[in-house]
């Protein structure tokens, strides 16, 4: 299946696009999508530690456009967005 | 009565006189307009403009869940409220946000305007990414949300 992350904040410089898919082959929880992306770091960007921080400290968000916990499952493709520490006004 | 809207820049602009109208009432003997603009420095360093990103519809969702708990929080019921927040790239001294309250009495509308401001600090996901006179930016270190 596969996920399509949604960038957003400080996130957005983990690509061009405004968004990062991967393909999982099983169900997954957010917790372990974070090992995913924490993957594509190390892979794309050398281990950026200022990004590893970012993906550590994010909440992410549903399709349905709620706050999701760790242990919230995915199972089928879907959207889910990535929500780097906030600060706007 | 609330009005709370994302303001894409590159499409429309954000104007005080709307909040003026929208929050203008005979029920009301106080309003209140608050304005968040883009300062020139920040930490010692000098900005040139701010890139503003939002979640669109959780930041929606943030304003009308802020709007609605203020009546049983702060015992304000009788209010209109107008938010509106920009997204996109803005210069020094313009408008990032309006937030215009009315109210009966004048003490209840500065208590609503600080409280939403400080709660959409707390919880709305929108995100700043500040410019500066090297062509240098950076993304400013906000607030971690919580998941519940």
């Amino acid at each position: 299946m596969k996920v399509k992350l949604e960038l957003f904040g400080a996130s957005r410089d983990l690509s061009d696009k405004d968004f990062l898919e991967f393909n999982i082959e099983k169900k997954i929880s957010i917790k372990d999508l974070k090992k995913k992306i924490i993957k594509y770091v190390d892979e794309n960007f050398k281990g950026n530690k200022n990004f590893k921080k970012i993906i550590e400290t994010s909440a992410f968000c549903s399709e349905d456009n709620n706050i999701i916990s760790e242990n919230y499952k995915i199972t089928k493709d879907q959207k889910i967005g990535i929500i780097p520490p906030i600060g706007g006004g | 009565m609330l009005h709370a809207k994302i303001i894409d820049i590159k499409k429309e602009k954000i104007e005080v006189s709307k909040a003026e109208e929208f929050v203008s009432s005979s029920k009301f003997g106080a309003s209140l307009i608050f304005r968040g603009t883009v300062r020139e420095t920040n930490e010692n360093k000098k900005v040139t403009g701010i890139t503003y990103d939002s979640h669109d519809v959780m930041v929606i969702k943030s304003f009308e869940e802020i709007y609605k708990e203020v009546d049983k929080k702060l015992k304000i019921k009788d209010k209109a409220v107008y938010i509106e927040h920009v997204k996109g790239y803005l210069g020094l001294g313009e408008i990032s946000i309006i937030i215009a309250v009315a109210c009966p009495h004048r003490a209840e509308t500065y208590i609503l305007s600080r409280y939403i401001i400080e709660e959409i600090k707390k919880r709305s996901p929108i995100w700043k990414k500040e410019h500066y006179e090297n062509e240098e930016s950076e993304w400013l270190k906000g607030n971690p949300i919580q998941a519940n």
